[in-house]
């Protein structure tokens, strides 16, 4: 067993660099991102590290600037502010 | 930050823990397999099996799309790079990823333009930047990463943009999970299911898992609350002689998945009759390639690739790992032959793959009491 606290974020040896929320490396962990702007091409989104990115919102759309997306490889892959409708009920 | 902080609460994450402890029976062993390695990630990070009874066992399953990319698909990636004139983009983990001599990252140091992407869509801009090269995109990852990669050949179909093209290693996570499921050699009680995966596909795809093999799903979001309701849900299910698939994760994944993401996704691939996954061996329909409407971007058509099968390493158990027959330090090279600077093994050098995950947390070795 380790020392650490449990859901205490746990430092990493130094070859990996994760940063707060996922790793800058790995294009297939999702990220959370706030829509900051609109523009022709997309969104200007904010990651929890408080970097903008552009994203493409083509496979969410309608989004609204304030909306939280999650994103994979550049791409917006669901509104997280916008739960699933209710003629699309979520299984349970 | 909204959506997140609240999924954090250490108080709240220790009641549920309680509630865990609750749920089970004394005398019986709980195995229950997290699928994608996100949650692979998550559990280590926020040290979420520390808080779960000794008998209650989480296995990692096969869902890094790093790990299970077998040597002889880096080995053709390594033979496109290294044509005259190309411009080959992958995502960063793909460029530590051994094949059978060398890694990408080798071929960039003798000479090859090989270079880092976040996304498809900045390979993309690479090749309208540079007209007089070809760009080729090496392609990974499940149907979270898919929608992006389809939607990036649209755009470059629309376009016209002929000088790029795409290696495709886009795989699907259902036939690994049956491939899991009929394997003699474990036994699950549950899985917690990838809801990131499940934002794209939605939820009906998983519903064979209790149908067919009796055992219950919880999609599940990534962070430590997540995990450990799903956890919960799955062991309640159990208590309670139920056996269905539940989400968790009801604030992203819709019942039908993101109907234009499918859509798009169903324009630009089409599924490979078989495809090798590193660990688990050939599966059927377990992977896409380029939709005959695409073939002009398809890289493996436009150059020429060894495509030969190429064993793994003697000392490597990624296979195992893969499986979640063994535990990442159980491995005869973990944490000292391969590490995630000098990786013999896929699941070493993802930050999402389970050795890995184990690495980085401090877990060079563990053991657990079954009870």
């Amino acid at each position: 067993m380790t020392n650490a606290s449990p859901l205490t974020e746990r430092h990493v040896t130094e070859h990996c660099t994760p940063g707060d929320a996922h790793c800058i490396t790995c294009s297939d962990e999702g990220i959370e991102m706030t829509v900051v702007k609109l523009t022709q091409c997309g969104a200007q989104c904010r990651d929890p590290n408080g970097i903008d990115q552009r994203v493409e919102i083509e496979l969410v759309e309608p989004v609204e600037t304030g909306d939280v997306l999650l994103v994979h490889a550049g791409v917006a892959i669901a509104n997280v502010s916008r739960p699933p409708a209710p003629n699309q009920p979520a299984a349970s | 930050m909204k959506y997140v902080d609240e999924y954090r609460d250490a108080e709240l994450g220790r009641a549920v823990a309680t509630q865990i402890l609750a749920e089970t029976e004394a005398g019986r062993h709980y195995k229950v397999m997290e699928v994608c390695g996100g949650h692979t990630h998550s559990i280590y990070k926020y040290g979420i099996d520390d808080l779960l009874p000794p008998n209650v066992e989480l296995v990692h399953g096969p869902g890094c799309p790093v790990c299970v990319i077998p040597m002889g698909r880096v080995d053709d990636g390594i033979a496109v790079a290294r044509n005259d004139g190309v411009i080959f983009t992958c995502f960063g983990d793909m460029l530590r990823v051994p094949g059978s001599t060398q890694t990408l990252l080798d071929a960039k140091a003798e000479g090859a333009d090989v270079r880092m992407v976040y996304s498809p869509l900045d390979a993309l801009r690479i090749a309208r930047e540079n007209p007089d090269r070809e760009v080729v995109f090496f392609a990974i990852g499940f149907e979270t990463t898919a929608p992006s990669t389809a939607l990036t050949l649209k755009r470059a179909k629309a376009e016209g943009q002929s000088n790029f093209s795409c290696v495709c290693n886009h795989v699907t996570i259902v036939p690994p999970l049956r491939a899991l499921l009929e394997s003699p050699d474990l036994r699950l009680d549950g899985f917690i299911g990838p809801g990131h995966v499940c934002t794209v596909v939605g939820a009906r795809p998983f519903e064979f898992i209790p149908d067919d093999y009796g055992r219950p799903v919880v999609i599940s979001g990534f962070e430590p609350l997540d995990i450990l309701q799903s956890i919960l849900m799955i062991l309640r299910q159990l208590r309670e002689g139920r056996c269905e698939v539940e989400n968790e994760y009801k604030r992203v994944v819709p019942q039908d998945g993101n109907l234009k993401a499918l859509e798009v996704m169903a324009e630009v691939f089409a599924l490979r009759p078989h495809f090798e996954w590193r660990g688990l061996g050939f599966i059927s329909q377990s992977a896409l390639r380029l939709s005959d409407a695409y073939a002009d971007f398809d890289a493996e058509l436009r150059f020429s690739t060894p495509n030969v099968r190429v064993a793994d390493p003697k000392a490597c158990q990624c296979g195992e790992v893969l499986k979640g027959v063994i535990k990442p330090w159980e491995c005869k090279v973990f944490g000292t032959a391969c590490t995630p600077e000098h990786a013999i093994g896929t699941c070493m050098v993802s930050p999402e793959g389970a050795c890995a995950a184990y690495y980085n947390f401090g877990r060079y070795q563990r053991q657990r009491e079954a009870v």
